[in-house]
């Protein structure tokens, strides 16, 4: 890389690392400056887009390139718009990132079609089966799947796709937080593999830590870089619809997992699908939403069948009369043990055994207060 | 002149004797109340002095010095105005002391002569009991339950015709026994609810083996309407703890239960927003029974769980292992009896709909705090934990009325009678080294337990808990000595999961 290359990535570091510093007003200050020039702007004191000379003394106080040297040694690479590495996809886009945190390699996204795979962080079982199935699905077709790394949905799209296998597309993720914040915690083993198999991006400096705003602006870029968003499972408002947003301002296709009517975490995605948004109900129906969106024809290795709804079979080993009638009571959904009771005229005891051993036998689920078929 | 009269105050739920000393001398006239008077106990020295000169009695203009003996104790409360004026009269020779030879006093004076009653006569009489104790008249029932000799009168001036037999003590009323007035309130009948047929047998599984509750779920739910049905379901009071609650309610003069013995089991239901000392007992002089000390026999209902105040709840550990509570302070200490059954209610998170997937919106970091709120000492009290939601209402068409609380009452006192026979009131007292010989396990119940063991869903604390609550599923089953797997499986079911309550469902 030329010293000059190395000049402004240190400035751009530099800058992103200034305290008090936000995505707005660094786009602001690199708006028509190089990174170089707008540096020595703000030092000055001069910088047009910093009247107030907000972040002067701080930017005096600091060396660019000590700076960018902390962000080598954390592994962290400073990407700029049209420089390599920067994505294709959000050059020109009115909301792009005006220096993007990369860690991991972020060349996994070019001359691959993007999904974005979102939803809810409290998802059912349901949802997180089916972002599971469509993330290993899409990275198997070698589609980069998109998404936040938060819990529920995000985790299982994620987790799906670095189950896939070799030779699959690797997984993309975009935080809200600094590359070194690993939020929620006890995600860091799965941060830690979409990083080292594929890319964690962020715009925040190191050490930005989680507030609420952040997440919606993330969530922006999650859309800009996706050539379809898919929403597994989300409520009524939230951080999905942000994603939604996004992407319909830019003429992104959304589709949607239509979900059980009664169940609150599908009742976002199902008012998607009465706005008009594409119903998909497996990895192929967001393959050929993808190649309507891209123009290009379905990918060959796709047509695969997976997450096939499996009909209401009963469990192959026989069970004995109690069993199967408690079995038969239990729905797909969770369903409250009141129910059940309701449903088998049973006494507590003699259903709660018989719920026992559904359960070490591995044919139900046992939740608070509800069970469901495994 | 010296007179020496025997009275009380009240010391939590204990009555301890004082004598009031009173002394009158030459000197300048005066009057002064010494032996750790406090404030209610020196301003007696004005209403005693009216209540003489309203009377038509002399008034000693000479140096009168009342000592409440024995001297190092704090005595609280207005109950001593009566032994001091009837002191006063006997000290300046206007009653002889032989008139008051055998009788203890226990009353305040009105301005105008009149007794007034005082709270904890049923104590304070039972303290007297080798006395004739001499109480205002709407003391007199309550007094009377103590089983000593006891008489009332309306006025100062009505006591001292007594005394010198100038006119009869009337007969006093027998004390009566039957639904008593606090817990008298009607708490709804079990046939009200529908559906909720886990939380039926919970309830009924909690009243037979004194097991606490602790119910988790939306708003709405039902949470607050089951609880206030326990109390329906439990049997009388015994004798014995009958006389212990009747006390304590006197020595915080609760409504009501000055007229007749509690045989009802009380129910006591504080707002969170009640202080420590409210909780457990305390305040100035009398060191007043707290809210356990009240719900002593019965239940106590915590309704918001999470709402009250850490310090409070810790507050109860301590009562809940050892059925008693030990105020200490200062000026003294007190031991209440406190074996109460613990119900509680709270939501899974601060949004209340958490537990089943999908529902809830809050962060996890919001429901975590939430349930930290909560120490895990006192969330293992409780043997029952269960998950409470709204019924659904096509599930139950077709689907009669539930039983009616007779019924269930009376199965759970036929269950209770099992466990008097093991010589414990309830299940949930049963130690932990008899349990191997009043419930042993077949061998298929043996077989679960220790599957739940292995995969560590069940701590070796836990197994006892369950084979107790085991223990109460298998009475009201009716079965054998011997506990059957399925009565396991329904105690593993009731003890339920606190992670799976509190956090998220599984993933």
């Amino acid at each position: 890389m030329s010293p000059a290359a190395d000049h402004d990535q240190a400035c751009a570091a530099g800058l992103v690392d200034l305290p008090g510093m936000t995505p707005v007003r660094l786009a602001r200050l690199l708006d028509g400056f190089g990174p170089g020039l707008a540096w020595r702007a703000v030092a000055a004191g001069t910088h047009p887009a910093d009247p107030a000379r907000r972040f002067q003394s701080a930017a005096r106080a600091v060396d660019p390139a000590e700076t960018a040297r902390r962000y080598t040694a954390a592994g962290v690479e400073v990407l700029l718009p049209g420089r390599s590495g920067y994505p294709a996809a959000l050059v020109g886009d009115p909301g792009a990132p005006a220096v993007l945190c990369a860690s991991g390699d972020p060349s996994v996204l070019e001359a691959r079609p993007a999904v974005a795979v979102v939803g809810t962080r409290s998802a059912t079982r349901y949802g997180t089966r089916v972002a599971s199935d469509f993330g290993r699905g899409l990275a198997e077709a070698g589609v980069v799947v998109v998404s936040g790394l938060a819990l529920g949905i995000d985790a299982a799209a994620h987790s799906g796709a670095l189950a896939a296998g070799p030779g699959s597309a690797p997984p993309v993720a975009v935080v809200g937080t600094g590359l070194d914040v690993i939020y929620p915690r006890e995600h860091r083993p799965l941060w830690e593999r979409v990083a080292s198999e594929g890319v964690v991006l962020s715009e925040a400096a190191l050490g930005t830590p989680p507030r609420p705003r952040v997440f919606p602006a993330r969530n922006r870029i999650i859309a800009a870089l996706s050539d379809v968003v898919v929403v597994v499972e989300c409520h009524g408002r939230g951080g999905s619809f942000h994603t939604v947003e996004a992407a319909a301002r830019r003429s992104i296709p959304v589709c949607a997992v239509p979900g059980a009517v009664h169940s609150p975490a599908s009742r976002g995605t199902n008012g998607l699908l009465v706005d008009g948004c594409t119903p998909v109900r497996d990895v192929d129906d967001v393959l050929t939403a993808l190649s309507l969106a891209t123009g290009g024809t379905p990918h060959p290795g796709a047509r695969r069948a997976l997450g096939s709804p499996t009909e209401g079979s009963p469990p192959a080993d026989d069970l004995d009369r109690v069993e199967r009638a408690v079995w038969e009571a239990v729905d797909e959904a969770p369903t409250l043990v009141e129910t059940v009771l309701l449903r088998t005229n049973l006494s507590l005891a003699a259903l709660t055994e018989a719920g026992d051993r559904l359960a070490a036998r591995g044919h139900l689920v046992a939740g608070a207060g509800w069970w469901t078929r495994a | 002149m010296i007179a020496s009269i025997p009275s009380a105050v009240l010391l939590g739920v204990d009555g301890r004797t004082v004598r009031v000393e009173v002394h009158v001398a030459n000197g300048l006239p005066g009057f002064t109340v010494v032996g750790l008077p406090d404030a209610a106990v020196r301003e007696s020295r004005d209403r005693v002095r009216a209540a003489l000169v309203s009377s038509g009695l002399p008034w000693p203009r000479r140096r009168v010095t009342v000592n409440l003996a024995p001297s190092g104790m704090r005595k609280g409360g207005a109950g001593l105005d009566l032994p001091i004026a009837v002191g006063v009269l006997v000290a300046s020779g206007v009653l002889a002391t032989e008139a008051v030879a055998g009788y203890a006093f226990v009353g305040e004076l009105g301005l105008d002569g009149s007794v007034r009653g005082v709270p904890g006569a049923l104590v304070l009489a039972d303290a007297l009991v080798e006395h004739r104790v001499v109480v205002a008249d709407e003391n007199g029932v309550e007094a009377s339950l103590a089983g000593g000799s006891c008489v009332t009168a309306p006025t100062l001036a009505e006591v001292v015709a007594r005394c010198t037999g100038r006119r009869p003590w009337p007969r006093s009323a027998p004390p009566r026994r039957g639904a008593d007035g606090s817990a008298a309130v009607v708490h709804g009948d079990l046939a009200d609810v529908r559906g909720q047929l886990v939380a039926r047998r919970a309830l009924e599984v909690a009243a037979t083996g004194g097991h606490h509750l602790l119910m988790v779920g939306p708003p709405g739910a039902g949470k607050t309407l089951l609880a206030n049905r326990l109390p329906g379901l439990l049997p009388d009071l015994d004798g014995e703890t009958s006389r212990v609650a009747t006390r304590i309610h006197s020595a915080a003069a609760s409504p009501g239960a000055t007229t007749r013995l509690l045989t009802r089991p009380p129910f006591r239901a504080p707002h969170h927003g009640l202080s420590a000392v409210a909780m457990v007992g305390g305040g100035r002089a009398g060191l007043r029974p707290g809210e356990i000390g009240l719900a002593h026999g019965g239940t106590l209902f915590l309704d918001e769980l999470g709402e009250f105040p850490t310090a409070v709840l810790d507050a109860l550990r301590q009562p809940l292992e050892d059925g008693v509570v030990r105020v200490s302070r200062a000026h003294g200490s007190t031991t209440c009896p406190a074996q109460f059954l613990l119900v509680a209610a709270m939501n899974p998170c601060p949004c209340g709909q958490g537990g089943v997937p999908g529902a809830c919106r809050c962060s996890p970091a919001a429901r975590a705090r939430y349930a930290r709120r909560l120490s895990g000492p006192l969330l293992d009290r409780f043997d029952i934990t269960l998950r409470i939601d709204c019924p659904d209402a096509a599930e139950l068409v077709g689907h009669g009325t539930g039983e009616a609380t007779a019924a269930v009452a009376e199965r759970v006192a036929a269950a209770r009678s099992r466990a008097r026979e093991r010589g414990v009131r309830t299940n949930a007292e049963l130690a932990s080294s008899s349990l191997d010989h009043v419930a042993p396990l077949d061998p298929r119940a043996a077989a679960l337990l220790e599957r739940h063991l292995q995969s560590g869903e069940l701590s070796a604390r836990g197994l006892h808990r369950v084979r107790r609550l085991a223990r109460t599923v298998a009475d009201l089953a009716g079965a054998g000595s011997t506990v059957e797997a399925s009565h396991v499986a329904e105690a593993l079911f009731l003890r339920g999961s606190r992670v799976v309550l509190l956090g998220e469902a599984v993933r």
